[in-house]
């Protein structure tokens, strides 16, 4: 095999994770969600210590920026914000994500319980103006994250293809740490795509410090869908490369 | 049905010095090898920055190494990629040119326009542009191959007139084709009356569809070229061996190594949404196929790994589905130790080939065979 995979600290970054409570959720339909996505190529080095050994390093490595807003939930509207790196569990395309900021404090505690969300509180914002699609996130008194689309332009919504999500959290069962899979399904209303802006990122907020650094744009898209958190599938132990260390959790 | 080679050139880390030379000179002995079997080819393609997963980005330098090193298999540039970001088309023209003069006019061109965000992002190109480059740069090849001035004012570029040498040593030039990765390519090939160099698996009746529409398509097509090229060619994976089980268990490694480094890439899709890549392209679907539910013995349908009984089973429903050219990965990450890959060569040319008509019996007699 060759010998490149991810090289994130687990006992570090395992000291502050969120405890999911066992696989059994059931999913939750979100209509009428607006999405906005960037893309952005970082640096590979640094950012292998993003990726836990499950996961190999995606080439070129790149970083997605998301921030999203869900207007009906069975807790309330609530929007949230999070950084992912792009690897790869295996043969299928995975996002790392590195934290989620909610602007919901029940919604966020149901997505840490049921999902393994790695949530933190912030003021979460998705935009529309003519010219550009923002998204912004405010947390501890400062923004930590301003992304934008700009140069708008429609697409069909299977043109876009988002990749599903790693959540490194703690298994209530048996307190060990395991990285949980979250594929959300999506049905499209309408879809575009522009150019990428990070006009703001704090990487320490995201638990990256020094290890993301943006390089190059790749492509922003704003979206609206009905969103279906499924149920769990598949978990891996952080520790082993996916095709040694994945389990199925439901049919 | 003919068989040609497929190379990738994947090359594992850790990089020595001496690690890449050693894979392109195993290349090439292969190369040279398969030439005395009787495959009829060998198709290098064009990729950049790859990591393990392919190291030829020149293959037309590679090609003319093979050249000079047999005497009658035909050397398949492709896919140059037909994106002036990569490739201007002046100097696809001219090299191309050269290559088929240096082999002694073997050569066959196929076009293509990548399928990687890894690629496309690293020169810089608009994936929504590709499609449209490829065509327009298709139109002129030929043209450039042939006319002895040649002017362009084009959408993707443009050039007064000069006498673009040389010209290609086969008359009136060598034969093109397409990659077909994304659905409905094979539609595009055909329309341009071009082969069809397919990159994907797909399933049988799939391939029966494509082959079928092609077929009926090109019948009425406005060649780009001064000769239709009505060929469908699939890529595939080979490991031939005299015990199925041995066979079937080295096959899945080689399919495992090539398909988890395929998988690694990023798809242009995947990173930069576009109507231009409707599928995740070759990479991916190939990917998918080879891991795809297979028989009891774990060869995936239609993949050419196992004993020489198993193979023929799945080269004839290639066949019987009008697939006429297989070309086969033998090798990546060096999964497949070299003695092995020259086996497995001399037991398909001794045992698979005679099955199939075109240049069985040599092959069979170069083999030692029957």
């Amino acid at each position: 095999m060759p010998p490149r995979f991810g090289c994130l600290d687990l006992n570090a970054w395992t000291k502050s994770i969120p405890v999911i409570d066992g696989y059994g959720t059931e999913s939750w339909t979100l209509k009428g969600a607006r999405i906005l996505e960037v893309h952005m190529e970082i640096e590979d080095d640094p950012a292998d210590a993003l990726l836990p050994r499950t996961m190999h390093p995606a080439v070129p490595a790149y970083a997605i920026f998301n921030v999203a807003s869900y207007p009906e939930s069975p807790f309330g509207p609530f929007a949230v914000a999070e950084v992912r790196i792009a690897g790869r569990t295996g043969v299928r395309p995975r996002g790392h994500v590195l934290r989620s900021y909610v602007n919901n404090e029940a919604a966020a505690k149901e997505m840490a319980a049921r999902w393994g969300y790695p949530v933190a509180a912030g003021d979460v914002s998705l935009v529309l103006r003519h010219d550009r699609v923002v998204g912004r996130v405010k947390a501890g008194g400062s923004t930590v994250l301003e992304i934008e689309e700009v140069d708008r332009d429609s697409i069909a919504g299977n043109d876009i293809q988002y990749i599903a999500s790693m959540h490194l959290c703690r298994n209530k069962g048996d307190g060990k740490p395991v990285l949980v899979q979250v594929d959300p399904e999506y049905v499209f209303h309408r879809a575009e795509r522009g150019r990428p802006r990070v006009v703001t990122l704090d990487a320490e907020a995201f638990r990256a410090r020094e290890h993301l650094r943006v390089t190059w744009p790749i492509a922003a898209t704003y979206a609206t869908a009905d969103v279906t958190l499924p149920r769990l599938r598949y978990v891996c132990n952080p520790e082993l490369p996916a095709l040694q260390g994945t389990s199925k959790v439901a049919a | 049905m003919k068989f040609g080679l497929f190379y990738e050139i994947s090359v594992p880390r850790p990089w020595t010095n001496e690690t890449e030379k050693t894979v392109y000179d195993r290349c090439l002995e292969q190369v040279k090898l398969a030439d005395e079997l009787g495959f009829s080819n060998v198709w290098a393609v064009e990729h950049h920055f790859l990591e393990e997963y392919s190291h030829c980005p020149a293959p037309e330098l590679f090609l003319t190494a093979c050249a000079m090193v047999t005497k009658n298999i035909r050397v398949g540039h492709g896919i140059i990629v037909c994106v002036p970001e990569f490739n201007h088309p002046i100097k696809i023209a001219e090299r191309t040119a050269v290559l088929d003069i240096l082999s002694g006019g073997r050569l066959e061109v196929g076009t293509g326009r990548s399928a990687t965000w890894t690629e496309l992002g690293g020169f810089c190109v608009n994936p929504d542009e590709t499609k449209k480059t490829w065509d327009e740069i298709v139109h002129c090849l030929p043209k450039m191959w042939t006319q002895e001035r040649y002017s362009y004012q084009g959408r993707s570029w443009s050039m007064p007139t000069r006498t673009i040498l040389p010209k290609p040593y086969q008359k009136p030039h060598p034969p093109m084709w397409v990659a077909v990765t994304s659905p409905g390519t094979e539609i595009d090939a055909a329309e341009r009356g071009m082969g069809s160099l397919g990159l994907t698996f797909g399933g049988f009746k799939e391939q029966e569809e494509k082959v079928k529409n092609y077929r009926r398509i090109i019948r009425n097509c406005e060649p780009v070229g001064e000769v239709v090229n009505e060929k469908v060619a699939t890529v595939n994976f080979l490991f031939c061996h005299e015990d199925d089980a041995e066979g079937v268990k080295m096959g899945r490694r080689l399919t495992g190594s090539f398909n988890y480094l395929a998988a690694q890439l990023v798809a242009a899709r995947e990173a930069f949404p576009s109507k231009s890549y409707p599928s995740l392209g070759l990479l991916p679907s190939l990917r998918q196929e080879a891991a795809g539910p297979g028989d009891e013995s774990g060869a995936p349908e239609g993949v050419a790994i196992g004993n020489p009984a198993r193979i023929v089973r799945a080269l004839k429903q290639w066949e019987s589905v009008g697939v006429d050219h297989v070309n086969f990965l033998l090798n990546a990450l060096e999964a497949v130790p070299q003695e092995q890959v020259l086996k497995s060569l001399r037991l398909f040319a001794k045992e698979v080939m005679p099955q199939f008509q075109s240049r069985g019996d040599n092959a069979a007699a170069a083999a030692g065979g029957r």
